[in-house]
């Protein structure tokens, strides 16, 4: 996770009703992004930037942070709180408490912290209840455990928690800059501005127009379109659906457990394929109980009767998410054969199925 | 990647490789970096396309159009994309024709689409493009997972360098 450089400013997080705050943030990041292109501001009072170039730069953390503070100093008249940490979270924090932390130690910071820094009330309270108090108690708990707990933003949360979120939601404000390119008398950018799902240009309806003659000559299913939704396995996150359907509600961003993680197989198989996966004793492998393999794979054995050496594997990663409702129990494994094509598997009720391949 | 710095209206980029050695990713990154700039894509003939592997190397679903069975009609499929979509990826199912090839790449020159040829290694495309890719070395670095898959391409084309890496 970036370290970064937060610098929180109290007296700029509430907006003036004059629109000073806007002007002074846009002055201040101005001046701030000499010091480092990169720097952005999070939301009304609290900026950020990646630490490590202007630490080489400056001659160490220190140097920055005196740079820093003084620049705040001439261009706002404030004098900034300023902390170091791993990712946007732990910077944050780091900066209301006036901390630097050095590198490598942001999750210790992190797991001794009450849990009240999340800013979620009900998670508080919850956990309390439970006996843990901190970000690190809450963050030992499995991820499984979670999802039969509590509700879907405690995922995120505990993802957060875990260090495998750097942000928590709503800590950036998305709309701030829309808002400061407007007080520039800028226009929106220009990836705004071509929106989808707002005004369709001229591309979206030439590409509607080539839709309905493939269709009309291949049939409404044949044209797809794709969409994700959070899932456990790319097969669950992947929806394609023909191509005109109304938009499935996606959100790819909530961090479900069991997701292996990219790369992902560009071939996801839409329906499964049988195989049998053997030891070397040429005996089935099978999951067990425990979320373990039985005996090491080495050997694949497609419904041909075709046969392929495994040279590597990795997993079983168990995909419990929600497992109590469907009653499916699943576990996805990395397979790796001789000749370098890279497979993953799924395993459930004791039958191997060949769902994607890393092609 | 790409010779003179990324692809060209108007021209036919052919990625030859064997099957799992990565062809498909390639191809699909190939139009990662337009797709995410806003234009429409086409994949034809990829069977069950990896959704999530294609947002992950940058797509935008939300502007690719995905034929997976054209039947036997690649080719007019193809032609009937042309016109809407500023990229198409083809996979034809089988060697594909000189006539074909010949057909498709004078309607790419034409309109000025980016053509994207996924072959097998045993079927190449017939005719010589402005690009070609040809994996000759695929493999895999892994820790706890697979992490990354690093390829060794040899890129050709029409008046341009021979190169590898």
């Amino acid at each position: 996770m970036e370290r970064l450089l937060a610098i929180w400013i109290k007296e700029l997080s509430v907006e003036a009703p004059d629109g000073s705050t806007l002007r002074t943030a846009i002055s201040l990041i101005d001046a701030l992004q000499i010091i480092c292109p990169f720097t952005e501001v999070i939301r009304l009072g609290l900026f950020v930037l990646p630490i490590r170039g202007p630490s080489r730069f400056y001659g160490g953390d220190e140097g920055v942070l005196n740079a820093v503070s003084q620049c705040v100093k001439e261009v706002s008249g404030f004098t900034p709180s300023l902390g170091v940490g791993e990712g946007l979270f732990c910077a944050e924090v780091a900066a209301k408490q006036q901390v630097l932390l050095p590198p490598g130690t942001s999750d210790f910071f992190r797991n001794a912290l009450p849990l009240e820094y999340l800013e979620r009330k009900d998670l508080a309270t919850t956990c309390h209840r439970l006996g843990l108090h901190t970000i690190g108690a809450f963050a030992a708990l499995e991820p499984a455990r979670i999802g039969e707990r509590f509700n879907k933003h405690a995922l995120v949360l505990h993802a957060v928690a875990r260090g495998q979120l750097s942000e928590l939601p709503g800590q950036r404000d998305v709309k701030l800059g829309q808002r400061l390119r407007e007080e520039r008398g800028e226009g929106p950018a220009l990836d705004e501005q071509t929106g989808f799902f707002g005004q369709r240009g001229a591309s979206d309806q030439r590409a509607e127009a080539a839709a309905h003659r493939v269709r009309r000559r291949l049939g409404v299913d044949a044209v797809l379109s794709a969409s994700l939704q959070g899932g456990r396995s790319p097969e669950d996150r992947a929806t394609l659906m023909p191509w005109g359907s109304p938009e499935a509600r996606s959100t790819p961003e909530a961090p479900w457990p069991g997701v292996i993680g990219a790369p992902s197989p560009a071939t996801t198989f839409s329906e499964p394929v049988g195989v049998q996966l053997r030891n070397s004793d040429d005996e089935n492998v099978a999951v067990l109980s425990r979320g373990l393999l039985n005996a090491d794979p080495s050997t694949l054995v497609f419904s041909s009767a075709a046969r392929r050496h495994i040279v590597w594997f990795a997993g079983p990663w168990p995909v419990l998410e929600r497992w109590w409702q469907t009653g499916r129990k699943r576990a996805h494994l990395q397979v790796l054969l001789e000749g370098g094509e890279a497979l993953l598997l799924s395993s459930e009720k004791n039958r191997w199925w060949l769902v994607g391949i890393y092609d | 990647m790409v010779p003179r710095g990324g692809l060209r209206r108007g021209t036919t980029v052919v990625v030859n490789a064997r099957p799992g050695t990565g062809g498909l990713s390639l191809a699909l990154s190939l139009l990662s970096g337009p797709s995410a700039n806003g234009h429409w894509s086409g994949v034809i003939g990829v069977d069950d396309p990896g959704v999530v592997a294609a947002h992950e190397l940058g797509l935008d679903l939300r502007r690719v159009l995905f034929i997976p069975r054209p039947r036997g009609a690649w080719v007019e499929t193809a032609g009937d994309l042309m016109d809407g979509v500023d990229l198409l990826l083809v996979r034809p199912p089988s060697k594909a024709s000189h006539g074909a090839a010949r057909k498709i790449m004078d309607r790419v020159r034409e309109r000025g689409t980016v053509l994207i040829a996924l072959c097998d290694a045993n079927a190449t495309w017939p005719l010589p493009a402005d690009v070609s890719f040809d994996i000759t070395q695929s493999q895999w670095s892994a820790s706890s997972k697979l992490d990354a898959r690093h390829l060794t391409l040899r890129v050709s084309g029409r008046g341009e360098v021979q190169r590898s890496g």
